[in-house]
Parts: C-alpha cells; structure tokens; sequence
C-alpha cells in the first residue's frame, strides 16, 4: 500500500502543532489532504478535510467517549465520491478537554461544526451522524437549514421511546452506590475510579456481534484517549429530554433524512430509530442482527447505505 | 426513497452467502475410485487451481481468494478427499501423496484445464504441488505456496514432537492431542485447539470459527487414515525433488507459524531459487488471516508469468 508522504507530514504537521498526541495512530487506508484547528471560547477542535467533489459530507463527532478515528471505515469509502470533512468533538482526540460541564452542551459541539464548516468554506453539507451525534446535528439543521442538504443518522440516541436499557442508571448518575453492576456502571464515580472497566463494559455492549474484537479493541483504546473526569464533564452537560423537543426541532427540518439501526442494539434500541424515522418522515434501515456501532462492525452495508443515501437525486 | 429492509425478528444466517457462485460445479474420478467435487469460477486466459488442506479443511478455505481472484482468471478449487463433498475413503492407502498428487491432474482433467497456476497452503496442499511439478512439468506454469510444509527439510517445531501421536498420553492439555486417541474421543476439541494454535493472532475469531466448521465436516475417521497412509520419504529424496523443480515459485510464510517452521521455507528457497516473502508476525493460516496480502502476492505472480518476468 502507497501512502502519500505530502498527506502523512499534513498529520505530523499537525501533531507537531501544540495538539494533544495521538497515542495509538494506527497505519490509515487514507490521509487527510488538509487538517486544522478552530477555536471557540478558547477550546480549540481538530479538523480533518479529505478528497473532494460535491457535496461535502460532514462526519459529526458522537460522545466524546471516542473521536473522529470511529470513521476510519467510511472515510477511505466516501472520500473516493466526495469531498470529507469530519473532527474530533471537544473531550477527546486532537481537540481540547475542557473541565466545564457548560462547555459540552449540544449547541457546542453545533456551533463546532459550524466553525469547521467556515474554516473550511464549507456552504453546505450532508450530515452523518453515529449515536449521541444526533441531537448537535439536528439543533445545526434546524439552526441553519441553509448549510444541511441532508442528514444520516447511524444509531440514533435522542430521547423518544422506547427507554434504553441504562435509564435507571442515568437517573442515579450522580449517587455514590456499594456496587456497580452492569448498566450501573453508568455512574460519575465509577468513571472517575474503574475508568477502563467502564470502558470495557461499555463498548462490550456496543459491540454484541461475535467477532468484533479489533472493533473493541480500537474504541477502547480511543476511550483511554480521554479520561473519567471528562467524561462525568461530558454528561452533566444539559441534552434534551422528551420527545417534544425533538419534535420542536424537526418541525424547522425538512431535509431528507435516513435513520439507520441495528435491530440488536443494547445501547439504543432500533424502535426508537424507526421513531424517529417516523417522526422525521424519513427512511429506515434496520440491520438485522447489528448492534451499536454498525458502521464499525458492517462497513460495507453501511457505507452502501450512505452512498446511495448522499447520491440520490444527485447526476454524476 | 433509500432501502427500506423488513422488520427484525426473522433469523438470518450470517455469512450463508458466497462472495460468488460458481460457473461450473462438478465431480471428477479418481484412478480409485474416489469421487473428487469441485467448482469452477471466472473466466481468464490463465487458470489458478486452489489446492485444498485436505482432510483437515475444505475448498472453502479458499473463500477469501475466489472472489478476487475469478475477477481475472479461470479459478478452479476442489474438496479434499476426505472432506467436503468429495468421498472420504477409510483405506490409509487411498491417502498417500500419490494419491493426493494425481488428485490435482484429474480435477484438471475433468474440468479442461491443460496447464494451471497451483497455490496452496501448507504440507497438504505444497508439498503435493511441487511433486506434480517434478512429474508433470508441462502441467505446472508455477507455484504459490503459502505457510511451505515441505516435509523433512528441517526439523519440526519442537511443541508438535513433544507428545507421541500413538501412545495413550497421561493428559488431553495443550499439543497432547495432538494424539490417535485424543482424536477418536474429542475430535472437536482438537479442532478448536489446532485452529486456535495455528490462528494465533489479535482478532482471528472468524477465522478459527470457519476452521473448526469445515474441519467438522470433515471426520477423525478421514484424518486418522490420513494419518496412516504409507510414506516412504527421506530428506535426501525431498531435496532432490525439490532441486527438480523447474517452473517458478514464490513462497510466503509468517514469522509466527505454529505449524510449519520458517527454516523450512527458507530450506525450499535455497532448493529451488525461489523467492520468499517472510510476513512478520503471521502464523499459520495466511490467505485467511491476511486476504488482501495474500491475493496481491497471488496476482502480482501470475501476472509476472504472463509478462515472462520471474
């Protein structure tokens, strides 16, 4: 395999700019053509721009639990197609970790993207997001229905039912408690003091696939990246909490949207995909036996998906 | 608008499906009596015949090569005898290297194919290459030989000598069974364990996953026979048929292999002057482990042959 030595020294340049490490770059299938940083309110986000030709597909950043590697199997594919743009959210990655609760609001990491869409002279993009990408991305189409041409939605974790698996325990996110067992694990003091086995058990349930070893072993490692304390930081940040505000949110969206969900995702469950496909009079793609992360776990299918999805109703 | 899929709730196979169908399926005869199945893919002025690891696995070892390699050749790949859909004789005689050589030469037969690029992993698959070579040279444009188990040339990895295969052993732990009756008690349990040995590295859970199925539908019935048949070799015999090889090779072997020993690779390329890729960190079972390495390494050979380069 060839890689370009000009796109490998754009990362080392990077790097070498005052960025946090990356500790565990792997080899990549492809390297940025550009990279940079913006800047917010003193936190500072690591952007990456790949290929081009039209439109842009904007890869959003989910929780801040991992960073913009969890793409590293769209964007080699997309990137043959269109122009990439993707960045690590605040928290992790290359980008800054700010100690703040107030500083990982939805309307942050909104106003991010944005940031990197001007940085970039990005007018317009499609969105794809994974997960907890979806409220930021939605607040960002309904903020700027100008800049979105459309938007996928990969395991969507937005509040409509039906209720996840770990509600109990997001509700006692904060007390103290003897042990922690399973989803109680979903607890601030557990992060702060069994951060790897929070880490463990977490993509564990994201990846209920059998062979998803690499899968697990990589989000692990991006999860060492960041650390416990940030990551309390990222949840006491306020999110949407009824069905109501994702309504009063699509209600200024009109862009078509696809949903996809595995039909064996532990961490959101595919119902509440379809709901929002529902709501958003979307379309819907249930991939049968798919867990959380099924753009790690099936590439092909998922980035056949978002081909079609970002081609339709375009000539080419 | 984009695809819609059906509900969840029906069960779905994973992996039911092949990369690609056969253009041909067939049954060819051997001398014996033994019926060898086979299947043909692709179309292409060259065709790369896949020699099976039998009758451990079957053709479908293969899995991760077909696709790729029918895109621009004629592939042919057959089970086995001893597993798959080929007959499984009982008789040791039915599996000594005569048998399993002329094995290839008929399959060729039968589905047309006057010359071939051989490629195969491993003693079962290598070793039989390189006598049809010598035997039938105007057959044979050349060899890939993956994980190269030519038998004798230097000494095996100690761990598979540390037990006798014959003997009722004290203990079933680690490369004991590696054992005649280990075998006849628990034959999936040493398939599990020889494919979690010889598929040692990060992430091969798949791998071993379809190992141990297609040694499953195979029998310790086959591997004992197998195990039994007459061989009569000496090292002075397999170097000298080893230097008797005329057609060009390339041999690819990992630096971790459980099964065969780098020496022996290296051996065979000091024999016969071909050239040999050393793929760090890789055991045993490396066109499964590593496809995209192994089927450039396939096509890059077979287009040097049609280029005359070597």
């Amino acid at each position: 395999m060839t890689i370009e030595p000009a796109s490998r020294a754009a990362v080392d340049e990077a790097v070498r700019a005052d960025a946090p490490p990356a500790p565990r770059e792997q080899q990549r299938a492809r390297y940025p053509d550009r990279t940079g940083f913006v800047e917010r309110g003193g936190v500072r986000t690591f952007y990456e721009v790949y290929g081009d030709g039209e439109p842009t597909v904007l890869l959003m950043p989910t929780w801040s639990i991992i960073h913009s590697r969890h793409w590293k199997l769209q964007i080699p594919y997309l990137a043959r197609y269109w122009r990439v743009l993707t960045f690590d959210g605040r928290g992790n990655g290359r980008s800054d970790r700010p100690t703040d609760p107030e500083a990982y609001r939805e309307e942050e990491f909104a106003a991010d993207a944005l940031a990197v869409m001007d940085a970039t002279a990005t007018e317009r993009a499609v969105l794809v997001s994974l997960s907890r990408g979806a409220e930021r991305s939605l607040l960002l189409a309904a903020d700027h229905p100008e800049r979105v041409e459309k938007m996928a939605f990969i395991a969507p974790a937005l509040p409509v039912p039906p209720a996840v698996p770990r509600s109990r325990a997001s509700q006692e996110f904060r007390e103290p408690h003897d042990t922690y067992d399973g989803w109680g694990k979903f607890n601030r003091h557990y992060w702060v003091e069994h951060y790897e086995d929070f880490l463990e058990f977490f993509f564990s349930q994201c990846l209920t696939e059998p062979h998803s070893t690499k899968p697990h072993e990589d989000t692990v490692g991006w999860g060492h990246e960041t650390d416990g304390p940030t990551l309390v930081a990222t949840q006491l940040a306020p999110r949407l909490h009824d069905e109501a505000g994702v309504r009063a949110l699509l209600s200024r969206i009109d862009c078509p949207i696809l949903v996809i969900h595995g039909s064996d995702d532990h961490v959101r469950p595919w119902e509440s995909g379809a709901r929002l496909a529902k709501l958003a009079n979307g379309a819907l793609a249930v991939l049968e036996g798919s867990g959380h992360l099924p753009h790690a776990r099936d590439p092909v299918k998922v980035n056949l998906l978002l081909r079609d999805f970002i081609g339709m109703g375009r000539t080419s | 608008m984009t695809t819609v899929t059906d509900p969840p709730g029906r069960p779905r196979a994973r992996d039911a499906g092949r990369a690609v169908e056969p253009t041909r399926t067939g049954i060819a005869d051997a001398r014996d009596g033994v019926r060898i199945a086979f299947d043909v893919y692709g179309t292409g002025a060259t065709t790369i015949v896949l020699l099976p690891s039998a009758p451990i696995i079957h053709a479908r070892q293969w899995k991760g090569q077909i696709r790729y390699l029918s895109r621009h050749h004629r592939v042919v790949a057959y089970d086995g005898r001893g597993n798959g859909r080929s007959d499984r004789p009982v008789d040791p005689a039915a599996y000594a290297d005569e048998w399993f050589t002329s094995d290839i030469a008929t399959v060729m037969d039968a589905t047309q194919t006057d010359r071939a690029v051989l490629v195969g992993l491993c003693s079962d698959a290598v070793w039989r290459a390189v006598l049809l070579a010598v035997a039938e040279p105007q057959r044979v444009d050349g060899i890939v030989a993956f994980a190269v188990g030519v038998p004798l040339l230097t000494p095996p990895n100690p761990w598979r000598v540390e037990w006798s295969f014959e003997d009722e052993l004290p203990t079933d732990e680690g490369w004991a069974k590696l054992n005649r009756h280990y075998w006849r008690r628990d034959y999936p349990g040493f398939a599990q364990f020889w494919f979690e040995q010889t598929a040692s590295e990060p992430h091969s859970t798949k791998l071993i996953e379809d190992c141990v199925t297609w040694a499953l539908d195979g029998s310790a019935e086959a591997m004992l026979s197998d195990a039994d048949a007459p061989s009569s070799l000496d090292l002075a015999a397999v170097e000298a048929t080893c230097r008797t090889v005329a057609c060009p090779m390339l041999l690819v072997h990992g630096t971790k292999d459980h099964c065969q020993p780098l020496s022996r690779a290296k051996r065979l390329s000091e024999l016969t002057g071909a050239p040999l890729v050393v793929v760090e960190g890789a055991d045993h079972m490396i066109p499964g482990r590593h496809p995209v390495l192994a089927n450039l390494l396939i096509r890059d050979f077979v287009r040097s042959l049609q280029e005359g380069v070597s």
